[in-house]
C-alpha cells in the first residue's frame, strides 16, 4: 500500500520535474494531490518557519511539499519528542529543526542523516565555523545551521552613567563590575538561572570565560574528563554565587527563564541582563506596531495618546545600550553564548534526496534574511551580515557577528543530556553554589555517565 | 430557634465553600481577560477586559484541533469503557463463576501502576500496529485506566439492586423488556453515569499519554497542546492566553457538572461506599 | 492479593449442573472484553518495565545494551536523590492528605446538613473535581507567580518569588492539589455520612451529648470505614503526584517527586532501565501503602465494593 504510494509519487516526481519544470513555476502549482510530502518538524516561532516552507515548496516547481509540525516549546522537550520517535524508526520525520547542542547525540545514534561530502561542501559554502562546528559529528556534516544566536550583555544606558561605568560595545566589563554598578544603583543584573537548558548555558559560557571547559575530551564518549573541578570552574561558581547573594539579584533569579529577565529588565529597578537579541527586535516591533495604529486612528485623542505612547517607546529604545558578554577574569575576553538552531533531515526519511533539496533552500542566503528580519534570529551565512537592510534593523549587527566568531559552544558530546542535566541538578538553585560546587558536579557527570547514579 | 441559627451556620459554611472551589476558576477566568500590561499587574482583575487571549487562542488553529481531539476521544472513551465496564460488573455482581477475582485484582493492580512507565513500551507498540498519533492509540488506554474504577463501581451498584423486582415486575405482566427498562435501568442508572463521568474526567484530565502518544494536530488533546503555545515571541510562555485555554477546557467540566450535579453525586456518594 | 477476595459462594455440591456451566461461561463472556483491554495496555508493559529495569539501557545507545540484574536498584537505593525525592513525596503526601481529611469532612458534614443552596454548594464542589489538573496547576501558579500574581499584590510582598525556596515552593503545590482533590474526599466521606443512623444521634442527644461529644463518640466511629477507604484513596493518588510538581516548579527547589524522578530518567534521560526500575520501585512503594493500609488498619475493600 505504501510502496505502492511512494512508487506512484516518485513517477510523478519525475514526470513533474521533466515536463512543469517550466510551467509550474509560472502556475506556482504546490497543491498537486501526489507531490511527496516532506514533513518538517519545526520549534514554535512567529511563523517565519512555516512561510519559508511554503516558499520553498512553491520554489521547488511541484518536486515537493514541505509541510509543517510543532513541537513543543522548550529545547529538552522539542529533544525528548525527537528522540522518542526515532528511537522507534519513525519514516515520517523528514526534516527537522534541532537546537544546536543535540546534533551530536542525534548524529551518533543514527537519527540523523549524513550528509555526503559533496552535499557538504555545496551546503555549508560561506558558513561561519562556529554554528559549522555544532553541527558535525567525528568530521563529518550531519545537520545544516539554520540559524544561529549568542548573548549579549543589555543595559540601560541611564543607569550606566549613573554608575559611571564606561560600557558599550566595544569595551569588556566585568560581571563584578556589573554587578557592583547594579548593587550601587539599585538596579538588578539579570540572568537566565532557572532548572533549564538556559541555565547550563550561563554556566558553559562563564567556564569558558574563565579559561576553563565543562569537558575536557568531550568526543571520548562516556569516558570524558570533566574539566569543572579547575581554578575556570571555581571562578564561575563565584560568579554565580556573588550574584545570586547580591542585592543586585533579582528575587526570582531561580525561576527566571529568557522571558523572565527580559521583564526584570524593563522594569523600574532593571539595570543590566544577559540575553539574546530577541530583546531588542521585540522593542523595535512593538515601536513599529505603535506607529502603523497611528497611520489608521481615526479621533484625534487616540492620535494623540499614540504619539506619546511613541515618543515614550522611542525613549526606552534610546536608552536599551548593548555591549560585549561580560568576562569573568579582566583582561580576557570573553566566550558568549552560542544558541541556535541546525536543520538535519531524519534517517528514516523516504525522500532523503528531496530533503536535501529542501534544505538547501531552507538555508540559502535568501531564506536566512527572511528569517533574521522576521524572527530576530541570527544567519550562519557570513554575506547576510553586510545586507544593508539587516544593518538597519540590527545596529548591533557587528557586535553579534564578533560574538558567534568568539562564542564558547556547549560540549559536542553525544551524552549532552546528561551533561545538562547534572549541572542543572548540580548548580541549582544559584544562591547555594559555592566553591565545592564544580567538583560536585564533574564528579557526578562521570557516575551519571556510567548509569552509576541518578540525575 | 436553634434550628434556625444551624441552618444559618451550614448556609454560611456553604457559602465558604462556594468561595473555595469558585475563586481559582474566577482568578483564571479573569486573568484570561487581561491584555498588555495588565497581564502583569497582580492584581486579581484586569483595568480593561479583552477578548484579545480568546482570539489568540482560536486563531492559532493548534487550539482548535486539540479541542476537537479532547471532545471526541473522551467521549468515545468513555461510551467504550463505560459500555464493557457494565458487562463485566454485571457479571461480577450477578453471576458466580471462577476468575472473578483474577478480574477484580488485575483492575487494582493496573489503578495502582504509575503511568509514566508505560510509555516507552506503550510507544513502541504503537508505533509497530500503526496506532502512534491516533484517536485509537489513546482512546485504548484510557479505557484501560478507566475500566478498574468503572467495574468497581458499577459492581457495587449492581450488587445493591434488586433484581427479585424485575421479576416482580414480570409477574405483574410487564414484558422482560418492559421490566428491564422500568425497573433496572432507572435503579442502574446512577451507577452508570457515575462510571462514565470518571471516564470521562480521566480522558479530559489526561496529559502524560496526551503528550507521549501523538505527534501532531491529527490527535494532539488539549492538555498537552497548552505546553506548544508561545507568545510574541518563542522565550515567552505565554501566559494569558493559556489562561484563556485554561478556561475553554473548562467549561466542558462546568456545564457538566451543572447538569448532571444530582446524578454524580449521587453515584460517587453511593456507588463508591456502601455500608 | 487475597485481600479483595470475594466470600466464598455458597454453592451446593451440585456446580456443575448446566446452569452453573451456562452462568459460568456467561460470567467469562461478559468479562472477557474489558479484562483483555486492561491486559492489551497495561500487561505487556508491566512485563517489559520489569524485564527493562534489569538492564542497563537507553534507546540512544542501543549497542551498549546489556543485562546487570539488579544493579539498577542497588544504584537508585544508594542514591541520596532517591531518598529526598522519596521524603518530599511522602511529604507532600501527609500534608496533602490529612489536610484534605480535616477540610473535606468539614465539607461533607456542611453537604450533609445544608438547606438552603444545597444544589449550589454540590455543584460547585464538582468543579475542582472535574477541572484538568495541568489547569489547576497553572491557575495557582499564576496566583502566586512573580509577573502575574495578584497573591503578591494582596500581601503588598511585590517582590518576592514563592517559587525561589523549597517551603514556599511545596505550600503552593501542596494548595494546588487540596483545592483539586478535596472534592473527592469529601464525596467520599458525605457517603460515609449518609450511613450513621440519624436514631444513634437521637439517643445521643437525649443522653445530654453535645454536639462535639456526639462527633467524636456517635458520627466517626460510625464512618470509620468509609474514611477509611477515603483515605487510602487519596494517599495512593497523592504519592504518585506528578502534573502539579511539573507545572509549578518542574522540580526546581528540591521539590522533585518520586513520579518526576522516573519521568526525568525515562523519557529526558532516555535511560529505559535505570527509569524502569524507579517506576517498579515506585509501584512496589504504592502497593505497600495499600498493603498496609488493608492489613494493619483493616481497612475493608469490601465496603467499596458493596459485599457484605
Amino acid at each position: 500500500m505504501r510502496d505502492k504510494a511512494v512508487r506512484t509519487s516518485r513517477v510523478t516526481a519525475l514526470v513533474a520535474s521533466a515536463t512543469l519544470v517550466a510551467s509550474a513555476a509560472l502556475a506556482g502549482c504546490g497543491s498537486e494531490p501526489d507531490v511527496p510530502v516532506l514533513r518538517w518538524y519545526i520549534n514554535p516561532d512567529a511563523g517565519t518557519q512555516a512561510k519559508l516552507a511554503e516558499q520553498c515548496s512553491q520554489a521547488s516547481g511541484g518536486r515537493y511539499r514541505i509541510e509543517t509540525a510543532l513541537l513543543p516549546r522548550d529545547s529538552s522537550g522539542q529533544r525528548e519528542q525527537l528522540v522518542r520517535r526515532l528511537a522507534a524508526g519513525d519514516s515520517s520525520i523528514d526534516l527537522m529543526s534541532l537546537d544546536v547542542p543535540y546534533t551530536a547525540e542525534f548524529a551518533n545514534a543514527g537519527f540523523i542523516r549524513r550528509f555526503s561530502a559533496a552535499d557538504a561542501r555545496r551546503l555549508t559554502e560561506g558558513m561561519l565555523t562556529g554554528p559549522l562546528e555544532s553541527a558535525r559529528w567525528q568530521g563529518d556534516l550531519y545537520a545544516v545551521p539554520f540559524n544561529t544566536n549568542t548573548q549579549l550583555l543589555w543595559f540601560h544606558r541611564s543607569v550606566a552613567r549613573e554608575a559611571g561605568l564606561e560600557i558599550g560595545p566595544d569595551t569588556d566589563v566585568t560581571w563584578d563590575q556589573i554587578i557592583e554598578a547594579a548593587e550601587e544603583t539599585g538596579t538588578t543584573v539579570q540572568v537566565q538561572a532557572m532548572r533549564y537548558e538556559g541555565y547550563s548555558v550561563l554556566i558553559n559560557s562563564l567556564v569558558a570565560s574563565a579559561g576553563g571547559e565543562i569537558l575536557t575530551n568531550p568526543e571520548a564518549g562516556r569516558e570524558v574528563k570533566p574539566g569543572l573541578d579547575s581554578e575556570a570552574g571555581r571562578e564561575a561558581a563565584r560568579v554565580i554565587r556573588k550574584l545570586a547573594t547580591s542585592k543586585a539579584a533579582a528575587p526570582d533569579i531561580s525561576n527566571a527563564d529568557e522571558g523572565a529577565t527580559q521583564a526584570g529588565f524593563l522594569a523600574d529597578n532593571g539595570g543590566f541582563m544577559t540575553n539574546w537579541p530577541f530583546v531588542y527586535t521585540a522593542e523595535t516591533t512593538a515601536l513599529a506596531e505603535l506607529q502603523a495604529q497611528l497611520e489608521e486612528a481615526q479621533s484625534e485623542s487616540k492620535r494623540e495618546e499614540l504619539r506619546e505612547r511613541i515618543a515614550a517607546q522611542e525613549d526606552r529604545i534610546a536608552d536599551f545600550g548593548w555591549a560585549r558578554w561580560p568576562a569573568v577574569v579582566e583582561g580576557r575576553p570573553s566566550a558568549p553564548p552560542l544558541g541556535g538552531i541546525n536543520l538535519a533531515i531524519g534517517a528514516f526519511s523516504e525522500h532523503p534526496d528531496l530533503a536535501v533539496d529542501a534544505v538547501e533552500c531552507l538555508t540559502s542566503p535568501q531564506s536566512q534574511k527572511i528569517y533574521m528580519l522576521g524572527e530576530g534570529l541570527l544567519p550562519t551565512v557570513e554575506s547576510v551580515y553586510d545586507d544593508p537592510e539587516v544593518a538597519e534593523a540590527f545596529p548591533m549587527a557587528d557586535l553579534l557577528r564578533e560574538s558567534v566568531d568568539e562564542a564558547a559552544p556547549r560540549p559536542v558530546t553525544p551524552y549532552y543530556p546528561d551533561i545538562t542535566a547534572t549541572l542543572q541538578l548540580v548548580w541549582h538553585p544559584p544562591a547555594q553554589v559555592d566553591e565545592d560546587t564544580p567538583a560536585e558536579s564533574a564528579e557526578m557527570i562521570v557516575d551519571v555517565l556510567h548509569d552509576e547514579r541518578l540525575s | 430557634m436553634r434550628g434556625r441559627g444551624l441552618t444559618i451556620g451550614w448556609a454560611l459554611g456553604g457559602l465558604a465553600i462556594v468561595v473555595y472551589t469558585l475563586l481559582p476558576v474566577a482568578w483564571i477566568v479573569s486573568l484570561s481577560f487581561k491584555v498588555g500590561e495588565d497581564v502583569d499587574n497582580k492584581r486579581f482583575f484586569p483595568t480593561d477586559w479583552s477578548w484579545e487571549n480568546y482570539q489568540t487562542v482560536f486563531d492559532s488553529g493548534l487550539f482548535l484541533s486539540a479541542l476537537r481531539n479532547s471532545v471526541g476521544i473522551s467521549l468515545i472513551a468513555t461510551v467504550a469503557s463505560v459500555t464493557l465496564a457494565t458487562f463485566a460488573a454485571y457479571a461480577i455482581a450477578r453471576l458466580e463463576f471462577p476468575g472473578k477475582r483474577v478480574v477484580l485484582s488485575t483492575a487494582l493492580a493496573i489503578a495502582m501502576f504509575p503511568t509514566i512507565s508505560l510509555v516507552p513500551p506503550l510507544f513502541d507498540m504503537w508505533r509497530t500496529i500503526g496506532l502512534y498519533d491516533t484517536w485509537i492509540g489513546l482512546i485504548i488506554p484510557y479505557m484501560s485506566f478507566t475500566l478498574p474504577l468503572s467495574i468497581w463501581v458499577l459492581s457495587a451498584f449492581f450488587r445493591e439492586i434488586p433484581w427479585e423486582m424485575e421479576q416482580a415486575a414480570q409477574v405483574d405482566g410487564a414484558t422482560p423488556w418492559q421490566a428491564f427498562r422500568k425497573v433496572i435501568v432507572p435503579l442502574a442508572a446512577p451507577g452508570v453515569f457515575t462510571a462514565a463521568i470518571l471516564t470521562f474526567f480521566f480522558a479530559w484530565n489526561d496529559f502524560v499519554f496526551g503528550i507521549s502518544l501523538t505527534g501532531s494536530e491529527a490527535a494532539r488533546p488539549v492538555p498537552a497542546a497548552l505546553a506548544f503555545f508561545t507568545g510574541e515571541s518563542f522565550f515567552e510562555q505565554p501566559n494569558a492566553a493559556i489562561a484563556a485555554a485554561a478556561v475553554v477546557v473548562t467549561i466542558p467540566v462546568v456545564v457538566l457538572v451543572v447538569l448532571f450535579q444530582r446524578k454524580i453525586v449521587a453515584g460517587l456518594t453511593s456507588g463508591a461506599v456502601k455500608g | 492479593m487475597t485481600t479483595v477476595e470475594t466470600p466464598a459462594p455458597v454453592t451446593a455440591r451440585a456446580a456443575t449442573t448446566d446452569r452453573a456451566r451456562r452462568e459460568r461461561r456467561l460470567g467469562w463472556y461478559l468479562c472477557a472484553p474489558a479484562f483483555l483491554v486492561m491486559l492489551a495496555v497495561t500487561a505487556y508493559p508491566m512485563l517489559q518495565a520489569v524485564w527493562l529495569s534489569l538492564q542497563n539501557y537507553r534507546i540512544t545507545d542501543p549497542e551498549s545494551r546489556r543485562f546487570v540484574w539488579f544493579d539498577n536498584y542497588v544504584v537508585i537505593l544508594s542514591d541520596a536523590l532517591w531518598w529526598r525525592d522519596v521524603g518530599v513525596t511522602v511529604l507532600i503526601t501527609v500534608i496533602t492528605v490529612s489536610v484534605e481529611l480535616v477540610i473535606g469532612f468539614a465539607f461533607a458534614m456542611v453537604m450533609h446538613r445544608i438547606v438552603f443552596g444545597r444544589a449550589l454548594v454540590r455543584t460547585s464542589i464538582l468543579v475542582p473535581y472535574g477541572i484538568i489538573t495541568v489547569v489547576s496547576a497553572f491557575a495557582w501558579q499564576f496566583a502566586f507567580a512573580p509577573d502575574t500574581g495578584f497573591v503578591l499584590g494582596w500581601l503588598g510582598m511585590e517582590n518576592y518569588d514563592f517559587f525561589a525556596q523549597f517551603g514556599s515552593s511545596i505550600a503552593v503545590i501542596c494548595l494546588s492539589e487540596i483545592w483539586k482533590t478535596t472534592p473527592f474526599m469529601s464525596l467520599l466521606l458525605l457517603a460515609g455520612l449518609a450511613q450513621v443512623p440519624e436514631e444513634l444521634q437521637e439517643a445521643a442527644k437525649v443522653d445530654g451529648a453535645t454536639s462535639w461529644q456526639r462527633l467524636w463518640k456517635v458520627t466517626i466511629p460510625n464512618m470509620k470505614a468509609a474514611i477509611m477507604v477515603a483515605l487510602l484513596f487519596r494517599t495512593l493518588d497523592a504519592y504518585r503526584i506528578f502534573d502539579n510538581v511539573f507545572v509549578m516548579t518542574g522540580g526546581a527547589q528540591g521539590t522533585e517527586t518520586v513520579s518526576f524522578l522516573a519521568y526525568r530518567q525515562i523519557i529526558t534521560r532516555t535511560a529505559i532501565g535505570l527509569g524502569s526500575a524507579v517506576s517498579v520501585l515506585l509501584f512496589l512503594t504504592v502497593v505497600l501503602i495499600a498493603f498496609v493500609f488493608i492489613k494493619l488498619f483493616r481497612t475493608d475493600l469490601s465496603q467499596v465494593r458493596g459485599d457484605r
